[in-house]
């Protein structure tokens, strides 16, 4: 085999699928606990990640364009302890701001909107939402009563 | 304990009764003094009383230099501003730090003092070249430049001989020139406060604190003078456009924070007659290269470097100017001040024009203040192509002209 080159074989058909080689990195989108300017974005990475592999993943594997990146580690709270009063460390973390190129902005979506939805009238919802309210109206105690509970009295 | 309430009761009584008929001839003088919040309670008119003492004490310094050793005593953690600097953006930030408009082009030229006319541009030309051929061809550098002091090698010898004999030669037309002083790597501080935030550490967690700056400049070459040069604009020009507005924390540009001492400084004494700036030559470092820049993909921020630089340093350099004339942000100036800076990397040449139009930049002093600091500047354009053996191609007049402009500028009468 010639050396430096890796000759990979034909595919052919019951072969087994291509694969795409990537590094075994993670990296974590993160939603960005003090707001960040527009072009700014959050990231948690592996600890072995340098600022330079932050670059190239996203560019590389993303087509994302990158200007700058600026890594830090985030040391992880060990105050914590357990039932045997041992210390618990929690994991420590390295953390990303990758500032985008070409006036890129990027905004973390909202992954949970507040849904505001009506069910039809008539609908199974509809009736099983009533039928819970029915039964939490019937459930709270007699206001008159004043507090005192139920098996008190005549 | 009912006796001294009720004896409380009598004396109350008493004053009341003696001061209903007082009221009427209005006393001349009051007997005694006013009662005042107290020093050193944990209050709010407490603190008041206590940042009024502190105004009341910057207005009465018996002297300038004792001024600015009140003014920058408290030392808190700052943000230490960079002139030149490797953030992306940063103009932006520097412009909403320093209150600054920045206005591409350069300012409307006033009327031209009368005087001897331009020497020949010819010579002025050769002087350019001489310097520029000193350093490329005439000297042997043996050693090869250290990494990142490439600066150091040519172009920093370059544009100390071209100003130097500028200078020199534009001394016969503008006599300003011939009485200023030239400073060679002086230092430049300045320290102010702007904005507002809220302490997150320490045991004045929760107060609310001025945000504080601090600029240690270094420009390569300046030039002060003992007149002030003319204001671009009048002191109430009509704004040119928005000052923009971050609304993030100076630690996103990324700045950091540290805590010495404050100073501010415009390169000399206070004593010192030339106490106006003039002119300031920077040299782009080399981590901010040209070249540089192209290789990380950061082509639009070539611009963005020399426009933050000019409006950092001579923002610094003009404001350091005007407190040395007695004028602080609770006290506004009352006459613009004006710099020039010419920033550049041995090659490409930047032009900027700063007037310090306000000083007043904290929240109280800047509540109801229509006025902005203006900076003028032109993109950086090549001086010349490129050297060949002993003669220099493609030189541009233009940009020496600029030069040469800049240097003449003088006020009316000297």
């Amino acid at each position: 085999m010639a050396s430096g080159k890796v000759l990979y074989p034909l595919y052919q058909l019951g072969n087994p699928q291509l694969r795409i080689f990537r590094p075994n990195f993670f990296m974590t989108l993160v939603r960005p606990g003090v707001t960040q300017p527009e072009d700014t974005v959050q990231f948690r990475i592996s600890m072995q990640m340098t600022r330079v592999d932050v670059k190239n993943y996203l560019e590389k594997i993303y087509n994302v364009p990158v200007s700058v990146v600026r890594t830090r580690i985030q040391y992880g709270a060990n105050n914590k302890r357990n039932h045997k009063n041992q210390k618990v460390k929690k994991p420590d973390y390295k953390v990303a701001y990758v500032q985008l190129g070409q006036g890129q902005t990027f905004q973390f979506p909202n992954l949970f909107p507040e849904k505001e939805e009506t069910p039809e009238p008539g609908s199974v919802e509809d009736i099983q939402k009533q039928f819970m309210e029915n039964e939490r109206q019937r459930q709270t105690a007699d206001p008159r009563r004043g507090g005192v509970t139920d098996w008190f009295g005549l | 304990m009912a006796a001294p309430r009720g004896w409380r009761l009598v004396w109350q009584g008493c004053r009341l009764l003696h001061t209903e008929p007082s009221a009427a001839p209005q006393p001349p003088a009051p007997l005694y003094p006013p009662v005042v919040a107290s020093y050193t309670a944990k209050s709010k008119s407490a603190k008041r009383r206590r940042l009024e003492y502190f105004y009341q004490q910057v207005h009465e310094a018996p002297s300038i230099a004792e001024k600015l050793r009140i003014y920058g005593r408290r030392q808190r953690l700052k943000y230490v501003v960079y002139p030149q600097t490797f953030s992306l953006n940063a103009d932006r930030w520097y412009q909403s730090f320093t209150k600054t408009v920045f206005v591409p082009g350069l300012p409307p030229a006033g009327a031209e003092p009368a005087g001897p006319g331009l020497p020949d541009l010819s010579e002025l030309r050769s002087l350019a070249c001489d310097a520029l051929l000193q350093e490329h061809f005439y000297q042997r550098k043996r050693e090869r430049p250290v990494l990142y002091r490439e600066q150091q090698h040519v172009p920093a010898p370059f544009l100390t001989q071209l100003v130097s004999s500028l200078t020199a030669a534009l001394g016969s037309c503008n006599p300003l020139l011939t009485t200023s002083c030239l400073d060679l790597k002086p230092q430049v501080n300045f320290y102010w406060e702007r904005g507002e935030t809220v302490v997150c550490r320490g045991y004045r967690t929760g107060r609310i604190d001025p945000v504080r700056f601090q600029i240690d400049d270094k420009p390569h070459i300046q030039i002060r003078v003992p007149k002030q040069l003319p204001e671009f604009v009048p002191l109430d020009y009509s704004d040119p456009g928005e000052v923009p507005v971050i609304n993030h924390k100076p630690d996103k540009l990324p700045l950091f924070k540290r805590q010495y001492d404050n100073k501010v400084f415009i390169g000399s004494k206070v004593a010192d007659p030339c106490s106006y700036g003039h002119t300031q030559f920077h040299l782009i470092p080399d981590k901010l290269k040209r070249e540089r820049l192209l290789k990380a993909n950061l082509a639009d921020q070539i611009e963005v470097t020399y426009r933050a630089n000019g409006i950092a340093s001579l923002f610094a350099w003009t404001a350091a100017q005007a407190m040395y004339q007695g004028f602080w942000c609770e006290a506004d100036v009352t006459r613009p001040f004006v710099s020039q800076a010419v920033i550049t990397d041995g090659k490409y040449f930047a032009f900027f024009c700063y007037q310090l139009n306000t000083l007043a930049l904290t929240v109280q002093a800047d509540q109801n203040n229509p006025r902005k600091n203006i900076c003028w500047g032109t993109e950086s354009k090549p001086l010349y192509e490129a050297v060949e053996g002993n003669n220099v191609k493609g030189f541009n007049d233009e940009i020496l002209l600029q030069l040469v402009q800049f240097l003449l500028n003088r006020p009316e009468q000297l």
